[in-house]
Formats: C-alpha cells, sequence, structure tokens
C-alpha cells in the first residue's frame, strides 16, 4: 500500500535521489575512513592542529598588565605558530588531496548514473522562484519557462551538502576548526570529494 | 619507541577530555555558570541549527509557505535562536569564541542546505 502511494505522488523520483545520495555518502565516508582518517599521519597532523590552534589562541589573548618588550618577543611566538599552523594544515590538505582521488571517482559515478535516469525531468518542486545563479543549477537540462521546477543537480547537490557535511560532523571526521580554509562556510571536507 | 607510546596515550587522553568521548550533561545545554571547550559549543549551536532547519523544513513545506521570503525568515529566526540561546541563555562571551561571526556560522551553510532540502521534499511529496 504504501508503495503504491509513493509511486502515486508526482515527484517520487526526488526520494530515489536522497536515497541514493545517502547511501552515496555513507560508501564515500567509508572509503575516506579507510584511505585517510584511520591512518597515523592523518590523526598526527590534525592533533598538530588542534594544538597549535588552542596555543595560538591563548597567545593572542591580551593582557593588559604586559609590558611592551614583553609583547614583542610574543608577537614573534605568536607568528612563529601561525606559521606552523598553516603548514600542518597545506600538509593535511595534501595529505587528503591524494587520498580523495578515489572518493571524487565515486562521486562523478554516481552523478553520471543519477544524470542518465532522471536527464530532462523534474524531479521535485521548489516552493520559490531561486535567483538567477541559483536557476543555472536547479534548472538545468529542463525544458519549459517554469523556474520552480528542480531539477536532479541541484536537489542532489542540496543532499550532498546537508547529510554529507553532518555524517562527517556526526562521525567526528570533520576537518579540526584551527585549519586554514575552514572559513564563513564550511562544506563538506572537501579533499574527501 | 617510548616517546612515541607516551605521545600516543597523551594524544588519546587529550581526545577523551575534549569531549567526544566524556559523558554530556544535558544540564549543561542550560547553565549559564557551565564553563565551554571552543569545539564543544561549535558543536552545539551546529547541532541546534541543524535540528533548527530540520523542523522549519518539516512545517514550511507542510503548511505550506511559498515564497522567497519564507527562505530570509528561516535565516533570520535561525539566527536569531541562535544568537539568544549563546548570549541569552549561556550568557557567554563571544570574544573568547572567536566573535559574533565565528559562532553565528557555525553549521550555518549545512543548516541551509537542510532547510532547503526538507522544503523542497516535504512541498514537493505532500502538495503534488
Amino acid at each position: 500500500m504504501s508503495s503504491t502511494l509513493v509511486s502515486n505522488m508526482k515527484y517520487s523520483d526526488s526520494l530515489t535521489v536522497v536515497g541514493i545520495s545517502i547511501c552515496t555518502a555513507i560508501v564515500c565516508e567509508a572509503i575516506s575512513w579507510l584511505l585517510i582518517y584511520r591512518t597515523s599521519s592523518y590523526k598526527s597532523l590534525k592533533s598538530t592542529i588542534d594544538k597549535a590552534s588552542k596555543k595560538l589562541e591563548t597567545m593572542k589573548t591580551t593582557d593588559p598588565n604586559t609590558a611592551t618588550t614583553i609583547k614583542k618577543s610574543k608577537t614573534k611566538k605568536i607568528d612563529r605558530v601561525e606559521s606552523s599552523l598553516k603548514e600542518s594544515s597545506r600538509d593535511l590538505s595534501m595529505f587528503k588531496f591524494k587520498s580523495g582521488g578515489v572518493v571524487a571517482l565515486v562521486l562523478f559515478m554516481v552523478f553520471g548514473l543519477l544524470n542518465s535516469l532522471f536527464e530532462g525531468k523534474a524531479v521535485a518542486k521548489i516552493p520559490f522562484v531561486p535567483i538567477k545563479l541559483v536557476q543555472k543549477m536547479s534548472h538545468r537540462g529542463l525544458s519549459g519557462d517554469d523556474m520552480t521546477d528542480c531539477s536532479m543537480a541541484f536537489l542532489y547537490f542540496l543532499c550532498s551538502i546537508s547529510i554529507r557535511t553532518n555524517l562527517q560532523k556526526f562521525l567526528g571526521f570533520s576537518p579540526p576548526r584551527g585549519a586554514a580554509g575552514a572559513g564563513l562556510f564550511p562544506m563538506p571536507d572537501p579533499k574527501s570529494n | 619507541m617510548r616517546e612515541r607510546k607516551s605521545v600516543k596515550f597523551n594524544l588519546q587522553k587529550q581526545e577523551h577530555q575534549n569531549g567526544h568521548l566524556s559523558p554530556f550533561k544535558v544540564a549543561k545545554l542550560f547553565d549559564p555558570d557551565a564553563t565551554w571547550d571552543k569545539d564543544q559549543l561549535g558543536d552545539v549551536l551546529h547541532w541546534i541549527r541543524q535540528s533548527l532547519a530540520l523542523v522549519c523544513g518539516l512545517l514550511w513545506g507542510a503548511i505550506p509557505l511559498v515564497g522567497g521570503i519564507w527562505f530570509i525568515l528561516f535565516f533570520l529566526l535561525s539566527s536569531g535562536i541562535i544568537y539568544a540561546y549563546y548570549a541569552l541563555v549561556l550568557k557567554i562571551d563571544e570574544e573568547d569564541f572567536g566573535g559574533h561571526g565565528a559562532l553565528l556560522q557555525e553549521g550555518l551553510f549545512a543548516s541551509i542546505s537542510l532547510f532547503l532540502l526538507t522544503w523542497i521534499l516535504v512541498y514537493s511529496l505532500g502538495h503534488f
């Protein structure tokens, strides 16, 4: 009865996209764990970054009673810790980049599969008209002028960001906060893509 | 070899103390006198944002609420709740945690994506 209900829904294909995205996210994180997260190199780099960023925070806390001469030497120490942090972050990125190729291949193949299944088909309805920039993705490959029709690409994009970011967070695989590049909008760990 | 083992032990001990394995009391979430580690607070704010995104997406899609204004409303509502939580409930000094920007952006992008995903799915499946 439930399968009849689902198949009667006009946009039941959206559930297929979400289901495949969830499975892909799990597979990608499993591959990342195998190739990246369980290695001693990754663990030691992450620990180094955590320690350095915490040390940097402590050193940057200003003390009004500190003499000027002491502040100058402190500035030099801060610079040293900062460059060490940048170097460790760069090493971490390089390390993940080398191992992330397999995950990138899986994502590419899954996107290709979804594209072949749903090309030219609206898989969902957006409850508002997106801005022009977003329409390039949300209306990708769709015919007609109804900009509230949602393409597979846009739905897959939303699934990837939300599911993978939260899965990484839940499993503790998010990049350390002190790492360079953890900016305003932290994406799912890009080097795992 | 011995140094490596002691470093490894210290790393494991630090991981344990970082909160990944230590018990997390729910009461701490509403205690203005509690002390917060930057990572712990960041994680709490992240998950609060995701919960808000899920709830709002389900509600907006079920009613349904249609129009871009509701997206802006969600953004303002979730940011307002996060701000009220850390400033009024926890009463923390944002300067100790990187400022308002750092706290407000915790989990922001993921929550926007999750909200849009939930809103679109519930709207599409429930009303067509």
